[in-house]
């Protein structure tokens, strides 16, 4: 039974880029010989740790999506508690939620169209039509660092 | 007319919940209603990694914000809450304020 896990792990400060590196090989060994897939690796970068762990107040986030089974997951778990220059990490499973959220997001539109019909209009939604534009990326400014003023378009 | 008196009457007997105005009649006081964040902006993944997302609910001490102040619907605040719940573990958001 393959499923889609996510896991964070917060590696220690002091670890150097081969040392994160090096984890993140370490990581896909497990799942190449128990027989998964990463899907996806993101490295978040140094961050400010909300509270200190151990003594430390900064750590690198690495992300990583696995398909594979909850023995796999319970594997890599088990390597990480023991591993010293990993802080923390957490392991989610996230596509029964996917799917929710896909079914969710499938029933709105569905709804929105069919109501737009009823009334007459365009089953999508027109360019610049009602008060709030785009309505989807307002929200996202995760890529528009150096635009500080936001409004002034 | 009849029953928005009956329903000033009884904010009365809580007394600081009505307002006195001039000729001294009770006036229930207005309170913006509160709509759930996620529902009016149609958010449906509410997700620990989203930090921008989930910081307006952990106010000064770090404690989630209740569903009574922020507005939240059932639904939501049960899923803001595993996501506040697993970003703490990460730090990315405190579990209190020192």
């Amino acid at each position: 039974m393959t499923r889609k896990y996510e896991l964070v792990y917060v590696v220690s400060p002091e670890a150097s880029d081969d040392q994160v590196a090096d984890l993140h090989t370490q990581v896909e060994a497990i799942v190449q010989r128990i027989g998964g897939a990463i899907e996806r690796t993101d490295n978040w970068g140094r961050r400010r740790l909300a509270y200190e762990i151990g003594r430390h107040k900064e750590g690198t986030y690495v992300l990583e999506v696995i398909n594979g089974t909850g023995e796999l997951m319970k594997d890599i778990d088990r390597r990480l508690k023991v591993t010293d220059l990993i802080i923390r990490h957490l392991v989610v499973r996230v596509d029964e939620q996917q799917g929710v959220i896909e079914r969710t997001k499938a029933r709105r539109s569905a709804t929105s169209q069919r109501r737009r019909v009823a009334r007459g209009l365009p089953a999508e939604r027109q360019p610049g039509e009602g008060q709030r534009g785009d309505a989807d990326d307002d929200r996202d400014d995760r890529f528009d660092m150096g635009n500080e003023r936001g409004m002034d378009r | 007319m009849n029953g928005r008196k009956s329903f000033g009457a009884k904010k009365g007997g809580r007394g600081a919940a009505g307002s006195q105005s001039k000729d001294g009649q009770r006036r229930p006081m207005f309170r913006r209603r509160k709509v759930c964040k996620f529902c009016s902006d149609k958010i449906d993944d509410i997700n620990y990694k989203d930090t921008k997302l989930l910081l307006p609910f952990v106010p000064e001490r770090a404690k989630i914000l209740p569903r009574r102040i922020s507005g939240t619907c059932a639904l939501h605040q049960r899923k803001l809450r595993v996501a506040l719940m697993r970003a703490r573990q990460l730090a990315l958001i405190p579990y209190t304020a020192e």
